[in-house]
């Protein structure tokens, strides 16, 4: 009697298992059915930062296409919806709380500008919101989005390339190509990103030999420059740094050669983006600035990025679009391996947040992973604007 | 319109998912009511958004340098916003109509471009970041200090300030022959509402996770957004400048789909007011500064400043 | 220095053309038109959107752009003053009823994007842009140190010749005796037989194709179109301008547009970029508190 009890206890033991390991369990696949998962884009498509917001959206949809395509997270479909903050911190803040709390998103993604992450990653952390940040290069967007307070940010991510390993490299592969002696700084010291840069700049310089005539701090709204480029000119530096975005630094390059001038430009992030070469045109021709992604680069997955974004919008990608791609592929990843529950918001967001420390996966960035801080480590291309509306190859410096 | 479905159906829901508007509702309406003081006495003075300046970056500032507590920091604001009420009111008073609201717009952008934008103590053109905000919370801080400043303003236009306030508004001249002093009367209503003013800028940097000397912040957006709650809602009752800045706030979270015509609409109820029913949505008897062509002009009596 | 001050007199002339109409308002009405900078910026946009969108030769676009601003007249006087006169309301209601047309006008191209209701007007929305070289010819010349763009230069004479011959109008034209005599007493001037109410709407028209002409100006020759060019530029400095000069004063604003112009220049080469905002509005204080009528204006009238 005993024999048969055990041996029946052994069998439905096993039978249990075997059940247990294909069929119940959270982490396989469908376990999402049926549910959705919200995620809110805060990006500026019109306004200054209007130049990049359009690409970031064209990423991330695309993704979001794709994924919802072929099953899904687990089943769930992702809805993803694009929030415009025109640009404006004031308006990217008020955008942030009503998809916090009103939408009740389970992440965010955004917003564009470093100078409205200010405002709106403080919120997301003291929301307990996980927000990963898609194009803000600024300094202390992560891990310390409280600066002053030295509290690091739990809930903030970004998959953009800082300035503060983007522009010193800039510098660097520039002052080996041509040594040069002398540079003016022009920043916009209204805005976060332009400042920061600017700091940046202001430090590395020193580094290799090239004296700082004059930092020439201007405000963003500005719509009359040329009383700032005549300074930098009249001093006739060998180059001119410029760290603003949107439409200043085609504004910028277009003065200072209608001036005469003929020296180097360097600058930031702000550069990265078909539309800035563009509107700088001939002017822009050679222009320099560190980029987070290169077209042509051979990470595995971004030929098929490339592929798809082409026959989807008629137009290559650029580094906005690779960045707000590979953000849902992270989101998307987390998402899968968090336990969602769809029935306790604030416990999804903790361990969606949780998750996303842990992601490890291929992207059209390259290998992705986060560092402790929440931050990128990654390859830098130091791209030259080609003057008609692209940018051509300089220099590829593997991250160390 | 789930918005109302769910304010009147599941009130503990609506809270929850609301706090931050609530709280900006609350914010809006002390400023309202500073602006139902000065727009009382009959002068349009359009400089609160300088003093929400003052009372913001006071509060914040001693903040981050000190680590004061919160309540020495608002307090200090709203101390430094009436100083500067009395410096900026005092050369500004003879200064009647449309010349005020310049002088006053001169003010709050010379504080925004010229001060405010030029001290590296104050972030410059960055603002500033605070750190004990508290967005989620500060609602309850925010909803008492409203209820109080409603009460006070209830008491004072109820008492001799209103009735004096009233008369001067109605006609300076023939209030001055009654023997108001009329120069202390608009100056205590100008200081009053710069307190005010302060005390809503230091509670909203309490909000914030930031101070910014944006024009949309301090500047000329915020004056006409403020002037926009005393006109929609009749500033001849303290309670208009309330019901306008609630109406006004609640408007872009309302209508989520229209949020992009939403200063459309502003703008349209803002001629439709002003032509059609000056006296706001509140108001019973006439708005403080405009009397509706249909307004008999002999009913008023200098006590009842309905 | 020397490129400075023809850049504080490019930026002067844009001032001076647009505080013209701002003040012309107010002389002959007792109305401060705060939509009259909604308008700046309403000229510039429908010219490049007219060009960009519409493919029109720049030259028509222009026209068109003034005739808009100047219908825009007639509509701020149809709209937000005439009601406002026939009830008898102050001037403060017609402050803030030309606010309140002032943010549907700039509501209106801020939401002008493609496949929204407006984007037969504007459709890049809240970005800044500007006219495509080639648009109009705008060649650079250097003289010494110098560097002088077409566009720039062009503003001094088309600026001067339109204050001269507004100034030619008021005062040796029957049409500007009838807006002296309105500006005057409205009352005497209706009982002399004038339409007075007619008088009104050509002030409006014309001030507002000043204003249209003078961001359209500005478009072309400094490079930047977008919602917020009045607001940023003009709205508040326009202010500070007729405060200068005197308020109801054209030569004042004259005078006014080109001082504020040089002021902020030296300001900002004295002082770094960061003084140049300030710099107009503790001017605008100042003069408001020390001599309230301006450099050129008359002594204040009791009914102000």
């Amino acid at each position: 009697m005993k024999r048969l009890h055990l041996v029946t206890w052994l069998v439905a033991a096993v039978f249990v298992a075997a059940c247990g390991s294909t069929g119940g369990g959270s982490t396989s696949t469908n376990s999402y059915s049926g549910k959705t998962i919200k995620l809110g884009a805060i990006l500026s498509i019109t306004g200054a930062g209007g130049v990049y917001g359009p690409q970031s959206r064209d990423g991330m949809n695309l993704a979001v296409k794709q994924i919802n395509n072929s099953g899904g997270v687990n089943g769930a479909q992702i809805a993803l919806t694009i929030n415009d903050d025109a640009s404006d911190k004031a308006q990217s803040a008020q955008v942030a709380q009503k998809l916090i709390q009103e939408e009740q998103d389970l992440a965010l993604l955004g917003p564009t500008l470093s100078n409205s992450a200010v405002a709106v990653h403080p919120l997301a952390e003291s929301l307990k919101t996980p927000i990963l940040a898609v194009s803000t290069t600024g300094i202390n967007i992560v891990p310390n989005c409280n600066t002053p307070s030295t509290v690091p940010c739990k809930y903030v991510f970004r998959d953009s390339l800082g300035e503060e390993t983007a522009i010193p490299d800039d510098i660097k592969s520039y002052a080996a190509d041509s040594h040069p002696a002398t540079g003016v700084l022009l920043v916009a010291q209204d805005d976060k990103f332009s400042s920061d840069g600017g700091t940046i700049v202001q430090n590395t310089v020193g580094q290799y030999n090239i004296q700082l005539l004059k930092t020439i701090k201007f405000n963003k709204a500005e719509a009359d420059l040329s009383p700032y480029v005549t300074q930098a000119v009249q001093l006739k530096p060998d180059v001119i740094f410029i760290t603003s975005l949107g439409g200043i630094p085609a504004k910028i390059m277009t003065e200072a050669r209608k001036q005469g001038w003929t020296g180097q430009f360097l600058g930031g992030n702000g550069f990265n983006t078909a539309t800035v070469s563009k509107q700088a045109g001939a002017a822009g021709k050679g222009a320099r600035s560190a980029s987070a992604w290169y077209l042509g680069n051979n990470f595995a997955s971004n030929a098929d990025f490339v592929t798809a974004y082409k026959a989807e919008y008629n137009k290559d990608p650029d580094q906005f679009a690779a960045q707000g791609y590979a953000a849902i592929k992270i989101l998307a990843d987390a998402a899968k391996r968090a336990n969602l529950t769809f029935s306790n918001l604030a416990g999804d967001r903790d361990k969606l947040r949780a998750a996303m420390e842990t992601v490890n996966i291929q992207t059209p960035l390259g290998p992705f992973q986060f560092t402790s801080a929440h931050d990128v480590k990654q390859t830098v291309w130091v791209i030259a604007m080609d003057g008609q509306g692209g940018f051509t190859l300089v220099h590829q410096i593997n991250a160390s | 319109m789930d918005f109302f479905v769910q304010l009147f159906t599941d009130p503990v829901a609506f809270w929850n998912s609301h706090t931050l508007l609530i709280a900006q509702i609350g914010i809006n309406s002390i400023v309202a009511s500073s602006m139902f003081i000065v727009l009382y006495s009959g002068q349009l003075s359009l400089a609160a958004p300088g003093f929400m300046a003052i009372g913001a970056y006071t509060s914040v500032l001693m903040d981050l340098y000190w680590h004061t507590p919160l309540a020495l920091n608002i307090a200090t604001g709203v101390l430094l916003a009436g100083v500067m009420g009395v410096l900026v009111g005092l050369p500004v008073l003879r200064l009647r109509g449309v010349f005020l609201a310049i002088a006053t717009i001169g003010f709050i952008e010379a504080l925004r471009l010229g001060v405010i934008l030029n001290l590296p103590i104050t972030g410059e053109g960055l603002g500033l970041k605070t750190i004990d905000s508290d967005p989620l919370n500060g609602i309850y801080l925010v909803l008492v200090c409203l209820a109080v400043v409603l009460f006070l303003v209830w008491r004072l236009t109820k008492g001799r300030l209103g009735a004096a306030w009233a008369a001067i508004r109605q006609d300076e001249l023939a209030a001055l022959s009654q023997g108001i002093h009329v120069a202390r009367y608009k100056m205590i209503a100008f200081v009053l509402s710069a307190i005010l003013a302060g005390f809503a800028g230091a509670l909203e940097a309490h909000l914030q996770t930031f101070v910014d000397p944006g024009d949309q912040q301090y500047g000329v957006t915020r004056a006409v957004q403020v002037l926009s709650f005393a006109v929609l809602g009749g500033s001849g009752n303290f309670v208009g400048p309330v019901v306008g800045a609630l109406v006004v706030t609640s408007l872009p979270w309302i209508f989520v789909q229209a949020l992009n015509y939403i200063n459309i609409v502003t703008g349209l109820f803002l001629i439709a007011v002003i032509v059609f029913r000056p006296q706001g949505i509140v108001g019973r008897g006439g708005l403080a500064i405009i009397r509706p062509w249909w307004w008999p002009r002999r009913n008023v009596r200098a006590s009842s400043p309905g | 220095m020397d490129q400075q001050i023809l850049n504080a007199i490019f930026i002067g002339s844009i001032y001076a053309l647009f505080a013209v109409g701002y003040t012309l308002v107010f002389g002959v009405l007792d109305i401060l038109n705060l939509a009259h900078s909604a308008v700046f910026m309403l000229g510039a946009a429908v010219t490049y959107s007219l060009v960009v969108n519409h493919g029109q030769a720049f030259w028509i676009a222009c026209i068109v752009g003034i005739a808009v601003s100047a219908v825009m007249g007639l509509i701020i006087e149809y709209v937000c003053l005439r009601p406002l006169r026939r009830r008898k309301a102050p001037p403060i209601a017609a402050l803030i009823s030309t606010i309140g047309l002032a943010l549907i006008i700039v509501a209106v191209i801020e939401q002008g994007q493609t496949g929204s209701l407006f984007s037969w007007l504007w459709v890049d929305g809240a970005n800044s842009v500007a006219f495509p070289s080639g648009t109009f010819p705008n060649p650079t010349w250097h003289v010494g140190d110098l560097t002088l763009e077409a566009a720039k230069v062009a503003i001094i004479p088309i600026s001067i010749v339109l204050m001269a011959v507004l100034g030619y109008v008021i005062r040796y034209t029957q049409v500007g005796r009838g807006l002296r005599a309105v500006a005057e007493n409205p009352r005497a001037a209706r009982l002399m037989g004038l339409d007075v109410d007619r008088m009104i709407a050509l002030t409006l028209v014309i001030s507002s194709a000043l204003g249209g002409l003078a961001g359209i100006l500005f478009g072309a020759a400094l490079g930047d179109i977008s919602p917020y060019i009045g607001r940023d530029n003009v709205e508040v400095r326009g202010l500070a301008v007729i405060v200068l000069g005197g308020m109801g004063s054209v030569p004042g604003a004259v005078v006014g547009g080109y001082l504020l112009g040089v002021i902020e220049v030296l300001a900002l080469v004295a002082l770094g970029s960061s003084a140049r905002g300030g710099v107009a509005f503790a001017a605008l204080f100042l003069m408001l508190v020390l001599r309230p009528q301006g450099l050129f204006g008359a002594q204040l009238r009791e009914r102000i």
